[in-house]
Formats: C-alpha cells, sequence, structure tokens
C-alpha cells in the first residue's frame, strides 16, 4: 500500500468556497501523482462542519459533482478532528477491490454566517452533558492542562515554548496559516486568557483549507511512499468518565497496534506530527506515543530536542498551532508533510535524511485517535 | 428592535459556467484548470435563457421567508440549465434576458436625500435599477453618496458594491431626472413643499414617466392636482429600514389609472416587497392604525394609567408587536409622528386624533427621539 499522490492548498483565512478549496487540493494531489483522474476506482472524503458551518452534507455527492461524468463510489466520514485519518483508515480496508484511491480533507471555517464556530467545535464533546455545563472545547483542554501542569509541576512556559517553536516551523512553510506572522514569545506569554491556563497562543487557528492524497495497492514510481501501518481507536469522549486525564488512553492503543504492525518501536521514528490543536496537547502525545516517559515531554521541549534540526523533529510544517487547523484537512496536511519530508523535498524545513514517519489525529479531546506510519 | 442585516438580493449570478472545452465537461464552481486534462478552463456566461421548468413554492425556508415564490428552470442557448428565483410567473417557453430583466428594465429617480430618500436610492442600485437621486446641495450631494455607499455595503461584497454604484447617479439639478420612468418623491412630509416638487417634475420629466410619493399620510389628489398628468401619479409608502420592511403601501388617487397601478405593483414585486392596494385616504392604513395608538398610549401616560415601559411590555408581550408605541414613536420621530396625528385629525377620521398635550410639549423641547438622541427614552 503506498501513497503515490499529494497536494493541498494554503491555510489560512481564505477568499475560496469549501468547494473551491476541495477541488484545489484533489487537483494538486492528482497533478503530483503518475494516474489520471480516470484512474481512481473510489474516494474518501473528510470534513467535519459543513453542515453547521457551510450547510453542506451530503458532502460525497459535491466531490461527485467536482468530478462529473465519473459516477464512482464517494463516502463521507465524520469523526470531527480525526476525520483525515480515520477516512485513510477506511480507504485501506477497501483497498483490495478499489485499487486506487483519493482521500480528501477539507474545511471551511472562516466568513461562515450559519453558527458560531465555537458552539460548531463543542459539536466534537458531550453535548448533553458537558457543553451544558459550559465545557466549549478550549476549556476541556483548559481543565487537561491543569490537571497535567499541577501532576506534574510545571509551569505555562513550556506551553510558550510548544507555541514558539510550531511558530517558527510555520515560518518555513510557504502554506502554513502563519508563514508570514513573525511571533516572539513575548507575545505570547502577554495574549489574551481563553480559558485558564490556555492563552490564546496555546489555541490552534480557525482555518480554511484542503488536503488530498491518493493512495494506491501497488508502486508506481520512486517518489512513492509506503503506508506502514493505519490504527484507530477510540475512548469515552467526556473526561468525567476517564480515570487519567493526563493521558490519551486512544493514542496509546493506537500507537501500539501501529507499532506492531509496522514491527518497529518508538525508536525507529525519524519525524513526527502530532495533533497540538491545544498546546498542552503536544506534550500528552509525546508522552503516548510512547518517545518519552510520562512528565518527560517538557524536558524534550525545553531543550530542544523537537526542533527541525534538534534530535527528534516535531510539527515541521508548524503543527495545528501555526500550519492551521482547518478541522477535516488537517490529518491529511500532517501526512502531507510526512511524505514531504520522506521524500526529502521539504526545502527550508527539510529533515537529515528521515526513513519513518509517524503521524498522530486526535478527535475531540481524545475520543478517536488515528495513527499513521508511513515509510520510504 | 432587531434590525438584522440581511436581505434577498436578485439573481444576477449563478450564471456562470466553467468548462473544458477538450475533455466537455461543465462545471458550476470557479474551476481553474480541468482535473481531467489538466488544461485552462474557459468561462461561459451566458444570458438569454428560455423558462423549460418551473415550482411554485408555498412553505418559507432561511433566506426564503416570502412565499410563494417561484424556482424557474432556465436553459441558455448552449444548453447549460439554471436556477433562477422569482416572485412573477413566467409561462413554459418563455425566453427572458437576465441583463434586460434585472438591470435595463426600468430608470428610477428619487427626490430627496433624507433618510428614507438614500435608503430608496441604496435598495433601488441593489436591485440593479439605474437610479438617479436628486439632493439640495454640491455638499449634500457627496454626503448622499457616501451615505448610499455605506448602506449598500452591508450587504454586499466589494465587488457587488462596486457594481450597483455604477447604476447610481446623484445631482442637485431637477433636468437630470428627465429620462426616468418612475420618479419617488421622497421629501420632508409638508403638503406645500411636496406640491413644488409635482409641479417642478411635470415641466421637466418625459411625459410617460410615472410620479409616485413616498408620503405616509398625505393626499395624493392634491398632488396630482399640481401636475399635467394626474392619471399617472401613485403613492409608493416604503417603511424604515427599506431594506428590512416587505411592506409597501401603494396609494391610489380619484385619477390614478389602472396602468399606473400595474406598473407601480409590478415595480414593488421585482423590488422583492408586498405591496397592499390602499384608495387615497388620511393616514393610509398603516398610519391610521399606528398613530391613534401611540397617542392613546402617551395620552395614558400623560394620566399615569401605567409607566412608559410597562405600555411598552403590554403592546410586545399582549399584542406580539415586536415594539412597544413609545419605542417605535421614538424610532420614527416624535415631529413625524405629530405631523400625521395632525393631518388625520384635520381630516376627520373616525379614530380620537387630537394629538396629546405631552407630544407637543415635546417636540416644542425638541425631544424627538432617536434621531436627537432623547424621546420618551435615552440613546
Amino acid at each position: 500500500m503506498y501513497i503515490v499522490g499529494a497536494g493541498r492548498t494554503k491555510f489560512g483565512k481564505l477568499p475560496k468556497s469549501l468547494i473551491e478549496l476541495t477541488y484545489e487540493a484533489m487537483f494538486n494531489a492528482i497533478e503530483d501523482s503518475p494516474l489520471d483522474i480516470k484512474d481512481i476506482d473510489a474516494i474518501y472524503v473528510s470534513n467535519f462542519l459543513g453542515g453547521p458551518l457551510n450547510g453542506q452534507l451530503h458532502f460525497n455527492s459535491i466531490i461527485a459533482s467536482l468530478l462529473p461524468s465519473l459516477n464512482i463510489p464517494i463516502i463521507h466520514i465524520e469523526t470531527a478532528c480525526a476525520s483525515s485519518s480515520v477516512a485513510l483508515n477506511q480507504a485501506l480496508n477497501s483497498l483490495k477491490n478499489t485499487p486506487n484511491i483519493m482521500i480528501i480533507g477539507v474545511e471551511k471555517m472562516t466568513g461562515t454566517e450559519l453558527m458560531s464556530p465555537v458552539d460548531a467545535i463543542a459539536m466534537a464533546g458531550d453535548h448533553e452533558n458537558d457543553y451544558e455545563q459550559g465545557l466549549i472545547f478550549p476549556a476541556a483542554y483548559a481543565l487537561i492542562a491543569q490537571q497535567y501542569m499541577r501532576k506534574f509541576g510545571i509551569s505555562h512556559d513550556v506551553l510558550e515554548q510548544v507555541s514558539y517553536i510550531n511558530h517558527k516551523n510555520a515560518n518555513r512553510n510557504p502554506l502554513a496559516h502563519f508563514y508570514h506572522k513573525e511571533v516572539t514569545l513575548e507575545m505570547i506569554k502577554k495574549s489574551q486568557m481563553i480559558a485558564s491556563p490556555l492563552n490564546l497562543f496555546d489555541c490552534s487557528p480557525l482555518s480554511d483549507g484542503a488536503a488530498a492524497i491518493v493512495i494506491s495497492n501497488k508502486k508506481h514510481d520512486d517518489r512513492d511512499i509506503r503506508i506502514l501501518s493505519s490504527q484507530i481507536a477510540t475512548d469515552t469522549i467526556s473526561l468525567t468518565q476517564r480515570a487519567d486525564m493526563t493521558s490519551f488512553l486512544a493514542t496509546k492503543i493506537a500507537a501500539a497496534k501501529a507499532y506492531k504492525e509496522a514491527g518497529i518501536t518508538p525508536e525507529n521514528v525519524d519525524v513526527v506530527e502530532v495533533h497540538d490543536c491545544f498546546t498542552i496537547s503536544e506534550l500528552l502525545a509525546l508522552e503516548d506515543l510512547g518517545f518519552c516517559k510520562p512528565g518527560d515531554s517538557s524536558k524534550m521541549i525545553m531543550d530542544g530536542d523537537i526542533l527541525i534540526d534538534g534530535n527528534f523533529p516535531v510539527n515541521m510544517d508548524g503543527g495545528l498551532k501555526a500550519n492551521g487547523h482547518p478541522i477535516g484537512a488537517t490529518g491529511l496536511a500532517q501526512i502531507y508533510e510526512i511524505v514531504t519530508q520522506l521524500r526529502l523535498e521539504a526545502g527550508s524545513r527539510q529533515v537529515d535524511n528521515p526513513e519513518i514517519g509517524l503521524m498522530q489525529s486526535i478527535g475531540g479531546i481524545g475520543g478517536t485517535c488515528g495513527i499513521t506510519l508511513l515509510g520510504r | 428592535m432587531a434590525l438584522e442585516e440581511h436581505a434577498a438580493l436578485p439573481c444576477l449570478g449563478g450564471n456562470m459556467k466553467y468548462c473544458c472545452v477538450h475533455c466537455k465537461k461543465c462545471w458550476n464552481h470557479p474551476v481553474e484548470k480541468c482535473i481531467f486534462c489538466g488544461k485552462e478552463i474557459t468561462q461561459i456566461k451566458e444570458t438569454r435563457y428560455k423558462v423549460i421548468g418551473y415550482t411554485e413554492v408555498f412553505i418559507p425556508s432561511t433566506g426564503n421567508e416570502k412565499v410563494p415564490y417561484f424556482v424557474n428552470l432556465l436553459e441558455g442557448k448552449q444548453g447549460h440549465k439554471i436556477f433562477q428565483k422569482t416572485f412573477q410567473k413566467y409561462d413554459l417557453g418563455k425566453v427572458i434576458d437576465l441583463l434586460e430583466d434585472m438591470v435595463l428594465d426600468q430608470k428610477i429617480g428619487i427626490v430627496g436625500s433624507g433618510l428614507m430618500g438614500i435608503q430608496l436610492a441604496a435598495y433601488m442600485i441593489q436591485y440593479g435599477f439605474p437610479t438617479v437621486l436628486k439632493t439640495r446641495s454640491d455638499d449634500g450631494k457627496k454626503i448622499a453618496y457616501s451615505k448610499i455607499q455605506k448602506n449598500v455595503s452591508k450587504r454586499m461584497s466589494e465587488e457587488e458594491v462596486k457594481k450597483s454604484l455604477q447604476h447610481l447617479t446623484v445631482s442637485t439639478k431637477y433636468k437630470d431626472l428627465a429620462e426616468c420612468d418612475i420618479i419617488i418623491e421622497a421629501i420632508a412630509e409638508d403638503i406645500t413643499l411636496k406640491k413644488e416638487v409635482f409641479e417642478t417634475l411635470s415641466t421637466i420629466c418625459k411625459s410617460s414617466a410615472i410620479f409616485a410619493t413616498n408620503s405616509s399620510s398625505l393626499s395624493i389628489d392634491e398632488l396630482a392636482g399640481m401636475t399635467d398628468r394626474p392619471g399617472m401619479c401613485i403613492g409608493m409608502h416604503f417603511f424604515n429600514p427599506v431594506h428590512r420592511m416587505d411592506l409597501v403601501e401603494v396609494v391610489i388617487g380619484n385619477a390614478t389609472t389602472d396602468q399606473t397601478k400595474k406598473i407601480i405593483i409590478d415595480l414593488v414585486l421585482k423590488l422583492n416587497k408586498k405591496p397592499i392596494i390602499v384608495k387615497n385616504s388620511p393616514g393610509y392604513v398603516v398610519n391610521r392604525l399606528l398613530l391613534p395608538q401611540i397617542n392613546e398610549a402617551i395620552i395614558m401616560l400623560e394620566e399615569g394609567i401605567a409607566s412608559k415601559e410597562d405600555i411598552d411590555n403590554a403592546v410586545k408581550l399582549g399584542l406580539n408587536h415586536p415594539m412597544g408605541p413609545f419605542q417605535l414613536a421614538d424610532y420614527i420621530g416624535l415631529d413625524i409622528c405629530l405631523s400625521i396625528l395632525e393631518v388625520l385629525n384635520k381630516e376627520g377620521t373616525s379614530m380620537k386624533t387630537r394629538p396629546a398635550t405631552l407630544l407637543y410639549k415635546m417636540c416644542e423641547e425638541g425631544k424627538l427621539g432617536m434621531k436627537t438622541k432623547e424621546g420618551f427614552y435615552k440613546y
């Protein structure tokens, strides 16, 4: 199983519509691949808020409208912020019957008027219980941060460093939401409080954008990237049902299965893209994925291990924080980055000769986790 | 008062198709290159369409609150199909030209650049009508232009605003109204001034032009009497804010012809508004119902029957009106309320319409409502 094409749009507050973004990513992925659009046997599309924000559901038929007279099976997958890694996972399951598949992720979050994005994103949580008590998304991650900081005795400085590093990486990624934004530690420290202890720079932005990949059951070209494993796991969505709030069990389970399937250990991984929807999430990810012991991620961060030229580069594209977080497209953008790194095509943010890459995608507050392992 | 900025815009877009000449494929959405062959896309825009199907919709939805309306299925010469929403029924097979229908139709003149004149001009250009607004001074001309620009900007994209403003002429000269098909007078509610306007229009405008007044209570017949064409004079009473209030009182004078009535009703429908037909009489329908209520509310306040807040609540919560009489009076302007009441009182309608003493007092003190920052309430 191979990724034979990858394409994306710029992320950010864009003038293009949901549908225009979709088309652009599909076009770029096909152009990047040795295959023709007519070779595609099925499409999986990942989109989270098309209904509440854009008034558009039945999104698979929209894809069909953009590919007149193909009439192939197209399936829409929604698992909140993990939608695109789950779409890839499901596509892989059907690769036997449909040898060439395209996976598209897209989200249009700015300039929409149907509903406040804060309310719409809260749909990824437990609406009946938690949301009714005012637990909007940043508040849920704020509680995780509060618990984590207390348990391991770390200060907000560590979270500020996560934000700072991600912004610095985004300055090397022309397609990133905050490519042009110069961010200083002082700006981060002084930014507006959103839900204590998280301030504005702890939060990923509302972004528009799309990404797409083409997968095939056989290798077509030297640039093709091998899919070593794709695993998903789930967990209770409400934090009140979990014994430990400072770790995501779904990440641990999916990661363990993925390492096993690929026949590797965390030590074999060279480059990583983790789901830093809030800075605290990056700390949890590094620990849950087995790159360090619980409580030790702050050392990796403060020592600079996770820098692009550090000994364990993380979120080279700027992460959700600074590359942007167009929810339905985010997981595929992470895969796009790993593919680009493994192909050695990442330009000024290229990591030295990586062979294995991992992406972690989280839906809600750890209710879904998708792990993808890729190799050269 | 909920002044939510939302109005249905006419269907001018939606008729663009994006086609790959090489692959013979077409898209409804803006596409730059063909995903099948990678070649550049050709944009095809048609304006002449044949009506090949329609449905009349009776159920309201968001953005389509006004029912019934028609959704027409149109087919262009090259076989491209589009939908178009209208409030008019078209016969199957009819060929319609979107440009002609929407833009080249009638030329509208508006006299007066007060609150209503500005809003009417903004609304007209938003619907694609070439519009001439007559102001008194050069200074007023500049202010009017920027007010109209600001007004349409609230509901349109930058590009649409630019396009709309191309339809607008603001002038201080009556002679620039000479070529207008329909002229709407929207100056102050003063019969003497309005008579002068109608008299002047008579000498300048082409003989086929219809003269309408946006008066809220004055006699059409008196105004018509000043012109060379009483049959082509009519009332066209819009409500403030124009883009939100769907009603237009079409006021028929003694001499108004059926042809004039029909042209004005068609125009009101094209503007996506609901016309009602009223025989010329003081206050027409709306103000004859409303002003006695406002007056009675003020008298109740004077008599100490209830507080103004409670009277407003009574009307809002007990009669299900969106605003109470004091809030509404402040919004309309107390001077305007008084002038309409005086008309009703003088013309001797059956209701109790002698203006309340408090209303006179407040007008004398210059407490005219929202526009002076104080009326019954402070703003």
